[in-house]
């Protein structure tokens, strides 16, 4: 006999209601939606150790400003989102302490384009202008989700995102306008960045769990889909100021209305992130490990004083 | 009546094992508005909770007053949709009920009255 409450369950989706914490939920859809949103505030926070490299770096106090409130507000994201994470994992027994030593044990995996190296000040700009670009993409595309709690935290973190968004394209057009050097390292930095953004929405392939979440509703694209978006509203704006897509075969075939491009290194770049094996991948996790264990004390100090006020 | 939902949400379970609170963040951003549920956060005191609300949702919004609220003190209704059902129209105690007053006072020559006219002309020097 089909599970009843299975049942109603998916015809609340359907109908096109939110599921909140508390309700009954199939476990499937518990932990579908954990892990990418576990995935997702981890990836936040990781993501703030290679733009934080360049807050000593940044060429003008104003830079220095805005990247440094940048960097807190990906941690600020990361905050949120570990909030949705911890209420789906509290019946699992497991608490913002368990998500976060993840990233430090390997169980949790971060986005790809944060184990890359961020050498140039260019490279900070390709980062704000087209990760943040393409992250933008795949989280507006989560904004219907059928999970109401993080739908919520999507719509604040998408408003910050749009000063993100700025504040690339600020760094890039500054580059852009500037000496033959400046577009040179603009330039390398876009060819250092392209496969590891291409590859940055998943492969075209729609796996199982990503058919699951369509049927959740949790997502409603493919990631083909979403890196189709990235490419038409992108590749007109790189050729605009005057730089090179690394990728000879890009085009758009107008027959088929999609880009064609050159597949990225799905199987390296795959695991890298598998297995934590990219350029910065141990530097930035023994950053986080050091962050954890040196701030420990703060931690234990908060509870006591607090157990001392009770009393 | 039902549990309410707060008292359903895994917090007690949360606190079993960090000891740090879930606390409800409730932000005023004028003296005119009234506080809007933001978000949630983890905090080990409300002292801190308040810091850490600054922190989390007013990088950039400008408000008046922040509250924060242990959510096992928030009381929720309960899940049933027929809590909140209509059991008729309520057009009667709406604007909406009384749109052909436009029409009729056509008639007389005159035009309806409407709230958002009164208090412009009050406000007017």
């Amino acid at each position: 006999m089909p599970d009843a409450r299975m049942e109603e369950f998916m015809a609340r989706i359907e109908r096109g209601d939110k599921i909140e914490a508390h309700d009954w939920m199939p476990e499937d859809y518990r932990l579908l939606l954990l892990r990418l949103i576990h995935m997702h505030a981890v990836s936040e926070i990781m993501g703030a150790y290679p733009e934080k490299e360049w807050v000593p770096k940044a060429p003008t106090l104003r830079r220095k400003m805005s990247l440094a409130a940048k960097v807190q507000d990906e941690i600020g994201h990361g905050q949120l989102l570990l909030r949705v994470a911890e209420d789906l994992a509290a019946p699992l027994g497991r608490h913002r302490v368990d998500l976060m030593d993840d990233v430090i044990t390997g169980r949790v995996k971060f986005h790809n384009v944060f184990h890359m190296e961020a050498p140039t000040w260019a490279d900070a700009g390709i980062i704000g202008w087209l990760v943040d670009g393409a992250a933008i993409i795949t989280q507006t595309a989560l904004l219907d989700c059928s999970y109401a709690p993080y739908a919520r935290v999507l719509k604040r973190i998408c408003a910050e995102e749009s000063f993100h968004m700025q504040h690339g394209e600020s760094i890039i057009l500054s580059l852009a306008e500037g000496e033959p050097w400046q577009r040179e390292m603009l330039q390398e930095a876009l060819n250092r960045w392209w496969e590891a953004i291409l590859f940055f929405f998943g492969p075209p392939v729609v796996t199982d769990a990503a058919r699951r979440m369509m049927e959740y509703r949790i997502r409603s694209r493919t990631n083909e889909e979403l890196r189709q978006k990235f490419l038409t509203r992108y590749v007109p704006r790189i050729r605009a100021v005057g730089l090179e897509i690394p990728d000879s075969a890009l085009r758009y075939d107008d027959e088929a209305g999609l880009w064609r491009y050159t597949e990225p290194d799905w199987e390296r770049l795959s695991r890298m992130v598998r297995d934590n094996t990219g350029p910065k991948s141990q530097e930035r996790i023994s950053l986080r490990r050091r962050a954890h264990q040196d701030q420990a004390w703060v931690r234990e100090a908060l509870l006591r004083a607090r157990a001392a006020a009770a009393v | 009546m039902a549990m309410t939902q707060m008292e359903k949400e895994p917090a007690q379970e949360l606190n079993a094992n960090t000891s740090y609170d879930v606390y409800e963040i409730f932000v005023q951003a004028s003296d005119l508005d009234p506080h809007v549920h933001v978000g949630s956060l983890l905090a080990p005191s409300p002292e801190w909770a308040l810091q850490l609300a600054r922190e989390n949702f007013l990088r950039r919004a400008q408000a008046v007053s922040v509250w924060a609220v242990r959510r096992g003190d928030v009381h929720g209704t309960p899940d049933d949709p027929d809590w909140f059902a209509r059991e008729f129209d309520r057009k009667y105690r709406d604007v909406s009920g009384y749109a052909d007053n436009a029409r009729r006072w056509k008639r007389f020559k005159a035009q309806a009255m409407h709230i958002d006219d009164v208090i412009a002309d009050v406000r007017k020097e």
